[in-house]
């Protein structure tokens, strides 16, 4: 794939050459064949580019024709935007400076898997299940124990409810065994509506609805598993397949900062 | 633009500032405000707008037909007629700029008792006396021509500071004056002069350059670019391409070179012979470009041969300053922490009965330190926070130590096994490779932003089950931990996806639950290696990252990439903790010692340098190699660092020292991976002339010398002994070698990507 295998000078392309003559110039001796190609292309669709841009500024300018100082600026406001270049020394020794300044953080013992706040993982779900339509039977003979509810909008701290879930809430819920069990006690999580996904039932649902689980080996020690129980035992294994992992805390969205300045150092 | 000069963190800009004294009164008095607090290589930079707003006030008190402060600030400033009646555009004296050097001159010695003070505005630093564009002991006799001198750069850091520094048609005499010059003079210090060209011939370059003179410009270049070394020949085609002001503002490297000074080591008596030369009347301009650009740092002694300085330089900004190397390194490694060994080894299996426990005293010390002394040389157990040790860790570390006792020793007469991993099919995307400590997995990053793990023995690769699963296991039972994995999706390759850019850099956790990876698309990911999934993105370099480590504790991490700077992360913090900022070029290669207290990082510019982690400074700077460094490596007793480059030569250094002890020579192509054996006794590079060397490591660090004098000036003469040092070459199939590993026996692990050419 190296020079050896460049197509003969004379068979090119005028501007073919030209980007051989190019790249020889500077120092670039093997490379393959299709180098020059992907040359050729950024340089025209550079040039067009600007060429583009130089028109625009001619004509805002109200002149005749394009002139070498449109081009000029047209250049230069295409470097500040796609080719950017590193930032220059002082401003890095200064922020290195201001950052090398701070003494080391201690480091916490014991704390499972040092990561970052959730907000910086991506550690979230980055999707969410939808919705179904209402099924028509309902849930009228369904037995079910004290489970955990988990709604999006209500906190109602009633009592334990058996037998017909209320319309508001939907609980589905997988066992998951832990020394930490819950089926003694209700609990009602927040969730905010946009993240809830919902699940697969068959019971009369009018919100989303989400499993709570979390991953024991994942996380650590310190997570708290919410068990709940299930409503209908034929919907056991196909709920279970919709389990969303979680944590229990305060789970913000995936959200990617995608910072691009140098605020984010 | 303003540029402020500041060569390094460590290094005070007060030192050697040549052509930058404080400014004369007048000057500093209409100087904008942010000028005078700033250190004093500001006014060169700062003075065209000095003059500037000097000529607009003097414009401005004549309108206001105040003559008399009009005069007296001219008096002052000592400003031409003829450049204030015109325009007040720099570098208008441009064309008259030798006479007017000259006629400034004649003003400035007759009025030699001016306000400029004889008292040369760069003293006051000791050490090594820098080139302060003062006369530092000349007699009387020539004290006229000294204070001339003096006030010469005085006047001209006035009239411009990069913008012109001298009629551009002239450029090409100075240059040649100063060959013929050094050509003449003394063998003994020709080497050392010669020094000289190819700093000067750059910034004389780029100064053309920027005062948009493009046809002297490259006249200039044409005339003298055959004459330098050759190995800055890389350098001067980059340079070559460089013929407008334009093409410069986009080359961080070229710009950082311009405002950073090029440091070089004389002897005074060389030195004296080129000031000498240099005041001379019609040789000004050169030494106004010396004092502005170059840091000469005098050492008394002999001169140094051409072998000698071969040896180190070739870095982009000159040698190192001696007070850069001085301050003291904690080279020696941590105790490690007192572990019992608990009873049984398989070995003794038919000799005990029942493990007997308490029979076998519980080893201590096989790792580390027999002594209970703390080690001078090694840092403060806690003097970076370092995570403590889980019980996982311990286990680990025992297998560790019973590893040991199996280790087989390596020697001349004992040379170690190969085991090379060649990577079929990669098409050259192979990028990255790491094996974990123990060697059971590898790591492989390629340039279609995947990473792939690979387990090298037969145990297969297991992802923790889906949480489904693992509600149905026995949480009670012993080995929850082999339950909780799942069995149904092993497989001996996993592959990683996430990354949107080749991946460039790939490093194991020691404990080896974590992978990192780091990519073109400037983020360092951190990779689960139970569930085979990415957990945090580490953001911060914005620009291609081209290594990352993991600390030999594990918790920190490093990375290195092309907007040269290098940045110590913690694995849980967001944001890195420390930014080492001081290279010109990009940093390829980043390496922590063994000890967790420094990291070394080599950079393109041809340094490597090190780095403190507690306080981010740069407490080494090693300079010899004549291209970027793609390789760095420890010794195992924290000593010693070997570093490989492009230019197919290993370089070693004594960190304690900070000086070259030695120099490996037989690659013909870079050397892009270099390790140590696990007792420091041979050092393996693998290069892409598809070669592992092997050379030995003990007789090239036996008898180091380190007098007073070596220590003092830096001077090494290095033995030429790369011959003996060679143990074994070994070609493998048009494989270049990309990675080394020792496994805890000192069997060697290679790996690379097939390539046939």
């Amino acid at each position: 794939m190296e020079s050896g295998k460049m197509a003969s000078p004379k068979s090119m392309p005028k501007d073919a050459q030209m980007m051989a003559q190019i790249l020889k110039d500077m120092g670039i001796t093997e490379y393959e064949p299709r180098v020059i190609n992907q040359m050729l292309e950024f340089a025209f669709r550079y040039v067009t580019t600007i060429l583009d841009d130089a028109k625009i500024y001619s004509s805002h300018a109200k002149k005749a024709t394009v002139d070498a100082d449109d081009v000029r600026l047209a250049i230069q406001c295409r470097a500040d935007q796609s080719f950017t270049s590193p930032p220059p020394r002082d401003f890095l020794l200064d922020i290195a400076r201001q950052r090398n300044q701070t003494p080391l953080p201690l480091i916490k013992p014991y704390s499972g898997p040092r990561l970052p706040p959730d907000r910086y993982c991506l550690t979230a779900p980055n999707y969410r299940l939808k919705s179904l339509q209402k099924k028509a039977s309902t849930s009228a003979g369904r037995i079910t124990v004290p489970r955990l509810s988990v709604g999006s909008v209500t906190s109602r701290p009633s009592t334990p409810t058996l037998g017909t879930p209320t319309p508001q809430t939907v609980s589905v819920s997988t066992k998951v065994g832990t020394p930490v069990s819950l089926t003694g006690q209700r609990f009602t999580v927040q969730m905010p509506t946009s993240q809830s996904p919902a699940v697969k039932a068959s019971i009369p649902a009018t919100s989303a609805v989400q499993n709570v689980l979390i991953n024991p080996s994942l996380i650590g020690s310190k997570n708290i598993l919410i068990t709940t129980n299930m409503v209908s035992s034929q919907n056991t294994a196909s709920e279970s397949s919709n389990t969303s992992k979680r944590k229990r805390e305060d789970d913000d969205d995936d959200d990617d900062d995608d910072d691009d300045d140098y605020d984010n150092l | 633009d303003a540029a402020l000069a500041t060569v390094g963190g460590a290094s005070s800009s007060a030192g050697g500032d040549g052509g930058t004294p404080k400014p004369s009164v007048a000057v500093s008095a209409v100087a904008p405000a942010g000028a005078a607090p700033v250190p004093a290589a500001a006014p060169d930079a700062g003075a065209p707008h000095d003059r500037q707003t000097l000529l607009a006030v003097l414009q401005f008190l004549r309108q206001s037909n105040l003559r008399e402060a009009e005069e007296a600030l001219r008096r002052e400033a000592r400003l031409l007629e003829e450049a204030v009646a015109g325009s007040g555009a720099p570098g208008e004296a441009d064309g008259a700029g030798g006479e007017a050097a000259s006629v400034l001159l004649s003003r400035v010695t007759a009025s030699v008792p001016g306000p400029a003070a004889p008292d040369p505005p760069g003293t006051g630093p000791s050490g090594p006396a820098a080139v302060s564009g003062s006369a530092t002991g000349p007699a009387a006799p020539g004290k006229v021509g000294s204070v001339a001198v003096e006030d010469q750069p005085d006047v001209s850091a006035v009239l411009s500071a990069y913008n012109q520094q001298g009629d551009p048609t002239m450029y090409e005499e100075y240059y040649s004056g100063l060959k013929h010059f050094i050509e003449c003079s003394l063998d003994c210090h020709r080497a050392e002069l010669s020094q000289l060209f190819y700093p000067l011939f750059v910034h004389m370059y780029l100064e053309l350059v920027y005062n948009q003179h493009e046809n002297e410009a490259k006249s200039f270049f044409e005339k003298f670019h055959g004459d330098q070394e050759c190995y800055y020949q890389d350098d001067l085609r980059v340079l070559s391409s460089l013929t407008k002001k334009e093409h410069m503002k986009g080359n961080e490297t070229m710009l950082d070179f311009r405002t950073s000074k090029f440091v070089l080591r004389i002897s005074r008596d060389s030195y004296q012979l080129l000031k000498r030369h240099l005041q001379e009347k019609q040789n000004n301009q050169i030494w106004n470009i010396v004092q502005e650009h170059l840091y000469i740092d005098i050492f008394d002694g002999m001169p140094r041969s051409k072998q000698q300085i071969d040896a180190m330089v070739g870095s982009l900004a000159g040698e190192a300053k001696r007070e850069a190397n001085k301050s003291k390194v904690f080279f020696g490694l941590l105790k490690e922490p007192e572990i019992e060994v608990p009873l049984d080894d398989e070995d003794e299996e038919g000799e005990n009965e029942e493990g007997k426990p308490k029979k076998k005293k519980p080893r201590k010390d096989s790792i580390g330190s027999k002594s209970k002394k703390q080690d001078p040389n090694a840092p403060p157990q806690n003097r970076i926070p370092l995570p403590e040790l889980k019980d996982s860790d311990k286990l680990d570390k025992i297998m560790n130590m019973k590893e040991t006792t199996k280790r087989v020793r390596l020697g001349p007469d004992c040379l170690p096994s190969i085991c090379f991993y060649t990577f079929l099919n990669a098409y050259q995307g192979l990028t990255a490779v790491d094996v974990t400590d123990d060697s059971s997995l590898i790591a492989g990053g390629f340039a279609d932003s995947t990473v792939r793990v690979w387990s090298v023995t037969p145990k297969k690769l297991r992802s923790v089950k889906q949480a489904a699963d693992l509600s149905l296991i026995d949480k009670e039972s012993d080995d929850v931990l082999e339950r909780i994995m799942d069995e149904k999706t092993a497989s001996e390759l996993k592959i990683l996806y996430g990354h949107s850019g080749p991946v460039y850099g790939a490093s194991f956790s020691p404990d080896r639950n974590y992978l990192l990876s780091s990519s073109e698309d400037g983020t360092v990911r951190l990779w689960s290696l139970q569930t085979f999934t990415c957990l945090v993105g580490y953001k911060g370099h914005n620009y291609p990252v081209w290594d990352t480590q993991f600390s030999p504790y594990g918790y920190y991490f490093v990375s290195g990439g092309h907007d040269r700077v290098a940045r110590l992360w913690a694995t849980d913090h967001y944001q890195p903790l420390r930014i080492f900022a001081g290279h010109l070029a990009d940093v390829n290669c980043t390496r922590f010692h063994p000890n967790s207290n420094y990291v070394a990082t080599g950079s393109a510019d041809r340094t490597v340098r090190l780095w403190d982690v507690l306080n981010g400074n740069c407490v080494r700077i090693f300079t010899g190699h004549k291209g970027p460094i793609h390789s760095l490596t420890f010794s195992p007793n924290g000593r010693f660092l070997a570093t490989g480059a492009t230019d197919g030569r290993v370089l070693l250094w004594d960190i304690g020292h900070g000086l070259m002890v030695g120099e490996l020579k037989g690659h013909t192509d870079t050397v892009c991976s270099l390790r140590f054996s696990r007792d420091g006794e041979i050092l393996a590079s693998g290069s892409m002339d598809n070669t592992v060397r092997l050379w030995d490591a003990v007789k090239a660090f036996e008898d180091l010398e380190t007098d007073d004098f070596t220590t003092a000036t830096g001077h090494i003469n290095l033995p030429e002994n790369s011959q003996e040092l060679l143990l074994g070459t070994y070609m493998t199939k048009s494989t270049p070698v990309v990675h080394l590993h020792f496994t805890r026996r000192n069997l060697v692990l290679a790996a690379g990507a097939y390539s046939p050419q």
